[in-house]
Parts: C-alpha cells; sequence; structure tokens
C-alpha cells in the first residue's frame, strides 16, 4: 500500500524478564510514524519510553529477557518475530538511533573518524577510503568546525555537545529512514540543548527523514514534533496532533505536564512546578488507571478497569480517561 | 536461629561446589585424627609401594606407610596451617587498612605504599627470603606467608573502612562528640571484619598451595608430618615406578583449591549481570503469562 | 611522551633504591661472623691472620653507610661479593643464569598470551555455552593446580609414557618445551579470565549498544569494539604475571634441572647463602621495575585516555 505509514506500532506489549522480577514496562501502545513526520514520545523518566522503541529492535542490554507481543511494522514488514540477522540489517541502514548519553555512547579508545567510517563500509558498501570522505562530508553536516581534526580525535577530546553531534552524524552515515532519537538532548548543556535540537529537527526536514524524539521535556515538543505520543507507567494516555494536544490537552496527565513547563512570566528562581507525587514503579500491569494516586479528577471507577484510548469528537486525539471523555471534568 | 537465616541467605548465593568443597575439606581437616583408619607415620618397607588393597585402600609409599591415612591427616596439616596463616595475616591487615582508613593523610599514604610494595613481590619471594634469613621451621613458614599475605588485607580493609568513615552516621557520631575508641571498636572494626573474612576464605586456596609449595621445596613442614606438597615430592623419584603416589597428593590439593578458587570467582563476577537460568526464565515467563491481556487501545 | 618515561624513570630509580636498602640489610643481617666462615670455607681458618685478612677483603671493618655505598657500586657493576657457602664469587655464573630464567619466562609468556587469548575469545564468543564452559572450566583447573604437580604430570605424561621431551636439562628448544608450558600454565588460565571477564564486562557497556545499533555482528563488535578496549588491561595482568614467573621458575627450575637465577636463589636459601639471596633478590626486582616500566608504556601506547594526559 503506497499510504501506509513507515513505522505503525499497533498494541505493543513488552515483557522484560530479569533474574529479579518479570516487568511490563510497555502495555499495549499504538502509534505511526509517516515519512517525514516527527513523533514525540513524552513521559516521565522510566514511563518505559526506551524500552518502548530499542526492545523491538533487539537493543536491550545484556541480563534481560524480552518478550514481545502486538506488532511493529517498518517499511511493510513485520518486525516482531524477524530472526535477529534480520533485524541487524536493518538497524544503523535503515533506523538511526541517537542515544541519551553522548559520553558512554562512543567507544573511547577509537578515532571518531573510524566509528563513523565504519557505517559507511558497512551499510552502503564504500572501500575505506569512500568511506573516511563520507565520514568527512556528514561531519561538516552536523556543523562541526575544523572537521578533518575531529576525525582523527578520540571522544574524551570533545565536549558533550560535539560528540553528540558525532553520534547523529554516526546515526546519519547509513542513510536511514527513521532516526530515533532517545532523549539526545538530557545529558547536556542547557546552552547546547536547544542547538542539538535544532540541527536534528533540520536534519529531519532536509533528509526528508521520520524521526521518533524521545524526552521527558513538554518543553522540547512544541516546534519539533508533528504527533505526539503521551506515556504514563506504560501505557498511552494521550495521542493525537502536537497543535491540538499541546493547545488544549485533556488527559490530566497531560495538564499536568503542561503545567509543568517554566514559563517566561515566572519569577526567575522561583520553585519548579513538577506534578505532585512520584510516577509508581513498574511491575505487573495495573488494575484500572495507574495515575489515579495523583490524579486530582480521580473516582472510584478509575481504579476498577483499564480506561480505554478513546477518540475525540474530531477523531484526531485520542484520551485514555472515561473521566474526561465523559465530559465530567472541567476542560 | 533467626540470627542464622541472613547467613544461610547469603551462604546460597554462592556455587553449591564451593561449598561442598569447603564443607569437605575443613570437616576432613577437623576430624583428620579419628578419620584416618591407619597410623599415618607407621612405617613398613617390606610393603612399601603397594597398589590398592583392602588393608590399604590408596596403597601405601615407598615406605609402606598408608597413603589414605596420610592423605586425610595432611588435610588437617594444609587446614591448620593455612588458617594460622590466614588469622595472623588478616589481624595485620585489617589493623593496617583500618588505622590508614580511619586516620588518613600520611599514615594512610605510608601504610599504602609498602601495601603496594608488597603486593608487588611474589608471595612466595617474600616467603622464601624471610626463610632464608630465619631458617626453615613450621613457625617460620607461618610467619614468612603470613608477612607475605597481609597486604591484601590491608588493602581490602582499607577500602572498606573508609567507605565505613563515610557513612552519614559516623559523621553524625562524631558530631555527637563519640570517643574515637567507640567508632574504631564499635563501628570500623566489626565491619570491617566481615567484609575481610569473606576475601580471605577465597583466598584460603592461593595460601594452601603457597603451604604446599614451601613443603614442596622442603622449606615448610617438615616429615614425618604429612602434607600434600611434600608427600607429592617425597614420592617424584618413584614417578615412573608408581605415579599413584604422586598424583595422588596432587589431586587432593587441586580439588581443595578449586572449591576455594571456584568461591573467589563468584565474588569476583557478581556484578556481572548474566542471562536468566533456563529455570528462573521459564518462572518469569509463568508469572508474565498469568497477567493475560487487558483489552488493549486501538 | 619524553615526560612520561623521565617521570617513570624516576619512580623505578626511587623503588630500585629502596630495594637494594633491603637487600643490603639482608647482608648485614646475617648471623656469625662472616670473615670466619668465609676463611673457613677456604680451608685457612687456621691461618694465623687470614681470618683479619678476610674481613679486610670484603670490607667488614668499615662503617655501615661505606659497606653500602661499596656493596652498591660492586652491584651495579655485576659484583655480588664472595658466596657463604662456596667461597667462590658469587656472579661468575649469573649472567649465564639470568639467560636460562629469561628463556623459560620469555617463552612462558608467548605460550600463555596466546593460550589465554584463544580460550578467552572461545568464552566471549559464546558466553554461557559449551565453548565457553569448557575454557571457563579449563582455566579454573589451572588456576587451581600447584605448578609443581603441574611440572610432575608434564613430566609423566610428556616425558615417561609418550617420551616425546626430555625431562630435565636446558639443551635447545626441545627440552625447553616442558618448562615453558607447566610454567605458562597459570599465568595462562588467570590471563584468560581477565580476557573473559574484561570482554563481557566490556560487551554489556553502552558503546556496544550503539555498536549494535549501529548494524555491526557479534564478531565485528568483539574485536573492534571490545578487544581495544580491554587491551590495557590485559597488558597490565600480563605485566603481573610476567613477574610472578620469576617465583613459579623457583619451582620449576630444580624440578627440569634447570640452573637459573630461580633456582640459585632456591639454593641460596636452603643453604641460608645470603650473598646469593641478596643477588638473586635484586636481580628479581630489578627485573620487576623494568617489566612495570615496560607495561606502563606499552599501557601508554594503548590507551589514548591516558595518552593524552601526557603529550
Ligand atoms: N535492562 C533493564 N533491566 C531491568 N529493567 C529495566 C531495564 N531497562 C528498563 N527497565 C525497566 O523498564 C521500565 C521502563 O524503563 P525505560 O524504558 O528506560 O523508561 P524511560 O525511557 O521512559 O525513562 C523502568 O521501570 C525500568 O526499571
Ligand atoms: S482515569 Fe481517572 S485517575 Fe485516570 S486520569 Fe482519568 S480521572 Fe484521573
Ligand atoms: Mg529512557
Amino acid at each position: 500500500m503506497h499510504d501506509e505509514p513507515l513505522l505503525s506500532v499497533s498494541n505493543l506489549t513488552v515483557d522484560l524478564l530479569t533474574a529479579k522480577s518479570a516487568i511490563r514496562p510497555v502495555d499495549g501502545v499504538s502509534y505511526t510514524v509517516r515519512q517525514g513526520e516527527c513523533l514525540a514520545i513524552v513521559g516521565e523518566s522510566g514511563s518505559g519510553k526506551t524500552v518502548m522503541n530499542f526492545a523491538p529492535l533487539g537493543l536491550m542490554p545484556t541480563g534481560v529477557t524480552t518478550s514481545l507481543s502486538g506488532s511493529v511494522r517498518f517499511g511493510g514488514r513485520e518486525l516482531i518475530g524477524l530472526p535477529e540477522p534480520e533485524i541487524r540489517k536493518i538497524r544503523g541502514k535503515s533506523i538511526g538511533f541517537i542515544f541519551q548519553d553522548p559520553m558512554s555512547a562512543l567507544n573511547p579508545v577509537r578515532r571518531i573518524g573510524r566509528q563513523i567510517a565504519e557505517m559507511a563500509e558497512l551499510h552502503l558498501n564504500m572501500t575505506p577510503r569512500a568511506a573516511e570522505a563520507r565520514a568527512l562530508e556528514l561531519v561538516k553536516l552536523v556543523g562541526i568546525s575544523d572537521p578533518s581534526a575531529r576525525l582523527r580525535q578520540y571522544p574524551h577530546e570533545l565536549s558533550g555537545g560535539l560528540r553528540q553531534r558525532i553520534v547523529i552524524a554516526t546515526a546519519l552515515a547509513g542513510e536511514p529512514k527513521l532516526l530515533i532519537a532517545d532523549e539526545p538532548t538530557t545529558a547536556l548543556d542547557v546552552t547546547v540543548q536547544a542547538q542539538i535540537l535544532r540541527l536534528l529537527k533540520d536534519l529531519q526536514r532536509r533528509l526528508n527523514m521520520a524521526m521518533v524524539l524521545i524526552t521527558h521535556d513538554m518543553g522540547v515538543v512544541a516546534g519539533a514534533a508533528d504527533n505526539i505520543v503521551v506515556m504514563y507507567a506504560a501505557r498511552a494516555a494521550e495521542r493525537g496532533p502536537v497543535d491540538k494536544v499541546l493547545v488544549t490537552p485533556r488527559h490530566p496527565y497531560t495538564r499536568g505536564l503542561i503545567n509543568a513547563i517554566p514559563k517566561r512570566e515566572d519569577p526567575i528562581g522561583s520553585q519548579f512546578r513538577g506534578l505532585p507525587g512520584i510516577p509508581p514503579t513498574l511491575g505487573a500491569p495495573f488494575k484500572g488507571c495507574a495515575f489515579a494516586p495523583r490524579c486530582d479528577f480521580a473516582v472510584p471507577t478509575c481504579t476498577a478497569s483499564r480506561p480505554p484510548l478513546v477518540p475525540s469528537a474530531d477523531g484526531s486525539v485520542f484520551v485514555a480517561c472515561p473521566v474526561v471523555n465523559e465530559g465530567r471534568a472541567a476542560a | 536461629m533467626n540470627k542464622l537465616k541472613p547467613i544461610f541467605a547469603r551462604l546460597n548465593k554462592f556455587p553449591r561446589v564451593a561449598l561442598v568443597v569447603i564443607g569437605l575439606f575443613v570437616a576432613l581437616g577437623t576430624f583428620a585424627p579419628w578419620l584416618a583408619p591407619q597410623d599415618p607415620s607407621a612405617q613398613n618397607l617390606l610393603q612399601g609401594g603397594l597398589g590398592p588393597s583392602v588393608a590399604h585402600w590408596l596403597g601405601t609409599d615407598h615406605l609402606g606407610r598408608d597413603t589414605l591415612s596420610r592423605l586425610i591427616i595432611a588435610a588437617n596439616t594444609s587446614l591448620v596451617s593455612v588458617g594460622s596463616v590466614l588469622i595472623i595475616a588478616m589481624t595485620i591487615g585489617i589493623l593496617m587498612g583500618t588505622i590508614a582508613g580511619y586516620h588518613r593523610g600520611w599514615v594512610d599514604d605510608l601504610l599504602m605504599r609498602v601495601v603496594d610494595v608488597g603486593l608487588s613481590i611474589p608471595s612466595l619471594i617474600t616467603a622464601l627470603a624471610v626463610i632464608g634469613i630465619v631458617g626453615p621451621g613450621y613457625w617460620t613458614m607461618v610467619l614468612a606467608l603470613a608477612l607475605a599475605w597481609w597486604p591484601m588485607s590491608g588493602r581490602i580493609s582499607r577500602a572498606v573502612a573508609v567507605s565505613i568513615m563515610s557513612k552519614p552516621h559516623i559523621e553524625a557520631l562524631r558530631v555527637l562528640g563519640a570517643s574515637p575508641w567507640r567508632i574504631y571498636f564499635g563501628h570500623l572494626l566489626p565491619g570491617t571484619i566481615g567484609a575481610v573474612m569473606v576475601y580471605a576464605t577465597a583466598d584460603a586456596g592461593t595460601a594452601a598451595l603457597a603451604v604446599a609449595t614451601l613443603s614442596f621445596l622442603g622449606l615448610g613442614i617438615q616429615p614425618p608430618t604429612p602434607e600434600w606438597g611434600q608427600m607429592l615430592v617425597d614420592a617424584l623419584p618413584y614417578l615412573e615406578s608408581d605415579p599413584r603416589q604422586v598424583i595422588l597428593p596432587g589431586l587432593a590439593l587441586t580439588a581443595a583449591v578449586i572449591g576455594f578458587n571456584t568461591l573467589g570467582e563468584a565474588i569476583a563476577l557478581n556484578r556481572i549481570p548474566k542471562p536468566l537460568t533456563r529455570r528462573m526464565l521459564a518462572m518469569r515467563r509463568i508469572e508474565v503469562a498469568g497477567w493475560g491481556k487487558e483489552n488493549s487501545d486501538a | 611522551m619524553i615526560h612520561f618515561i623521565s617521570k617513570r624513570l624516576k619512580h623505578s630509580l626511587v623503588l630500585l633504591f629502596l630495594a637494594s636498602v633491603v637487600c643490603f640489610t639482608l647482608v648485614v643481617s646475617a648471623p656469625g661472623n662472616v670473615a670466619v666462615l668465609i676463611a673457613e670455607l677456604r680451608g685457612a681458618a687456621s691461618t694465623p691472620g687470614y681470618v683479619e685478612k678476610v674481613a679486610e677483603e670484603i670490607g667488614l671493618n668499615k662503617p655501615l653507610l661505606m659497606r653500602y655505598v661499596d656493596w652498591l657500586g660492586d652491584a651495579v657493576t655485576g659484583d655480588f661479593g664472595i658466596s657463604y657457602r662456596t667461597g667462590q664469587t658469587v656472579s661468575a655464573d649469573l649472567p649465564q643464569r639470568m639467560m636460562v630464567t629469561g628463556t623459560l619466562i620469555a617463552g612462558s609468556a608467548v605460550i600463555a598470551t596466546l593460550l589465554s587469548l584463544l580460550l578467552g575469545f572461545l568464552g566471549a564468543f559464546w558466553p554461557y555455552k559449551l565453548p565457553d564452559r569448557v575454557s571457563r572450566g579449563l582455566a579454573l583447573i589451572g588456576a587451581s593446580t600447584p605448578t609443581f604437580f603441574v611440572g610432575a604430570l608434564m613430566i609423566y605424561g610428556f616425558s615417561v609414557t609418550f617420551q616425546l621431551f626430555p625431562s630435565f636439562g636446558f639443551n635447545g628448544p626441545v627440552s625447553w618445551v616442558l618448562p615453558w608450558l607447566t610454567v605458562a600454565v597459570l599465568p595462562a588460565a588467570v590471563l584468560s579470565r581477565v580476557v573473559r571477564v574484561g570482554l563481557e564486562e566490556a560487551m554489556t557497556s553502552p558503546y556496544v549498544l550503539t555498536a549494535k545499533s549501529k548494524g555491526l555482528g557479534r564478531t565485528a563488535i568483539l574485536f573492534r569494539e571490545a578487544l581495544p578496549n580491554i587491551t590495557p588491561v590485559f597488558i597490565n595482568a600480563l605485566g603481573t604475571q610476567v613477574g610472578l614467573m620469576t617465583a613459579t621458575g623457583i619451582i620449576v627450575e630444580p624440578l627440569f634441572a634447570w640452573q637459573g637465577v630461580g633456582d640459585y636463589f632456591l639454593a641460596g636459601v636452603r643453604f641460608r647463602d645470603f650473598m646469593v639471596v641478596q643477588a638473586c633478590l635484586l636481580i628479581f626486582l630489578a627485573f620487576f621495575i623494568v617489566v612495570n616500566l615496560i607495561v606502563d608504556l606499552a599501557v601508554l601506547m594503548t590507551d589514548p585516555r591516558i595518552r593524552r594526559q601526557w603529550s
């Protein structure tokens, strides 16, 4: 089908089996990303964002066994159940990854040039020499000055912002159709966060890639994403176009998150308005709405059964909160 | 009884082989005099170098002594000398380590420099040098090995002591004006001893090797006291005709050391995540299956 | 670079000086009158005035500091005094013995390195599978078997049962094989675990996740990403093991009738021949220091993080 989205995740559930416990960090989540589109996945730390994006691609650390169900279709292919060698061909080549911490994402004892060039060798069948040339191009593309010198350096010789640019260059080296950026700015200095974000957005538009931007910061989403999925405790709380969700958030959790964004009119040094309470520790799936203990609108039925994602009147925004959907909470 | 529970819980984390072998070694060593079927030093030259028989289950050595009895008594020799070495070494090490960790500053620097030098010289060479000066003998051996061994426990106890001293409740005690003695004997020392004991047990295998090696060289346990290394060297001239007498003590010693080393390895590898065992995985899968699937999102 | 080497050299010299003081203390602490001992050994104890002559010869009458300076000066030029046992100079066949021990350590180090890399990679390639279990089992046994037992088994297996290699003597490569293997077993076992654990730890690090996300396969990740990261660690451990081989040599040299430094040291300890003991100790200590220096340099070459601090 010509119209099929590049990535379509439906009803994805991930169970992590570890020596200590079994947990379900992703519980029946669905979303789609089309070519050239950017989807933001927002939620507090520990809500399952990383697992949701990495587990289907076989990128979990050692020591855990993952068990997947549901469907993840990428470029018309079902990823769940695909054998590891096949998934490996997709990683790097069709999907590029950017990690949260550029300090540890690069190999400390290998030259930067090699770490970028090997991608071109592997995925574009380039000779080492051609790959080096491509690495140079890429480093220029991500806006690094004195690129040829940088290629000969080691990661510890660069600042965090530069390293993240190198990670981005590496992710682009295979000419991917989709970029998955897992909190790409969280570990960086506040001053460079905006630069990196702008760079990513710019590259995504210029190269017409799809992008999944994972973040815990609502403030990042506004200019960057087309659609948004708000995650809470392994589930999608709200999903829809950014302009709608940001302007008229409906789910109580989304409202809380947006209220927590520092505003310009805040007096300097005023207290950070985080959400009251802490997110739950994940384990077995929750009965009912996981947000109930922190929710101002909670009613007894909230904990009875899982609130389904229900489309709004115009069918664009989906909210998993019966209280809101039935119009009982004042918007 | 309840006090024993955490101990059992801790033991459960170690490989069972290690615990069985170590338990066997300690039991054999402790009860050796009652377990040995015959007098280990009773010679009978007419019955030298015999193969296994009803009278001598593992045969006899070239002097006609019962090999099984000698192997069993040797466990006792080994256990006692290794125990003495480790206790002396740990006492010195813990003392030096806790002092360094308590005082920090130049005392710490000086002691740790000494520990570094001690650790950089192979323990066999240190021990032999001491024996070279003082002359061979049982207690020379024990002291020489203790001298070679204390730097290890010194380093560990210093690390433990430093971490204990930086804990908030110690800081609070200090501010409240608790006497240094109370901090040292009430908190620092007990905490350190426990941690060092585990490492010392894991290190006992190497100490057993050292005792056997010195005895093999004729500078440790002296005949007629049976000891594995010394039994082996005694039988070496008859290697061609009677290899059993060489192999048996070697195997006994190796088995004991394997037990201790398995323990040490388990401790060292604790921090690396391992894939789940099949049983564990099955259990987790059942757990997950029980969660079922609620209605999910469109 | 130059800065690093000169700093390391200075450090080494200080250590060597300390070592020499320790060794000299050994000489001084020799009980009994050394001059009488030597005179007796030379069969001239009853000759009037001979004891005094010996005392003069070895400088017994000088103050301690002068004796140390003399002794150090001699030791530096390779003169380690007179053996209390034979009455002959200690240094006579030291070069030959150092050559023998050097052969032992060099060969064993090469074997241990190759064997440990092989075993370690086998394990890291198929973690927790059969090759890994075999490799770890071998490592455990190798690290737990006393060296003298290994030697006895080597002799029994390769010399008595299948007469492949001679069981004693230092006559060319064929006679070197068994001692080499005997000494190599322990370091190979220990180092294979360093490789195995190092690789496994490296495989759990974030940059390996990055490498996986780049689409690299397991072989490429092991060799390109993990191996360079454990090289400095491996070199360090190899240095320690090479140092330890001096001790293993003390057991193995006499076993195979090799006249090396270890064998000499052991004889010195046995007969409480202080001059021999301290000469060998000094050689051992100098060897440790040199090995450490080489290790530091090699680590400097292989770890860009450290290299940067010194460039
Ligand atoms: N390797 C792992 N082992 C065990 N638990 C994990 C692992 N990775 C993630 N989890 C658990 O999964 C949940 C979701 O984690 P994650 O996806 O990293 O959250 P987020 O990216 O939203 O911060 C957390 O509760 C975390 O404890
Ligand atoms: S379902 Fe109930 S608890 Fe959950 S967000 Fe809606 S109102 Fe709050
Ligand atoms: Mg995350």
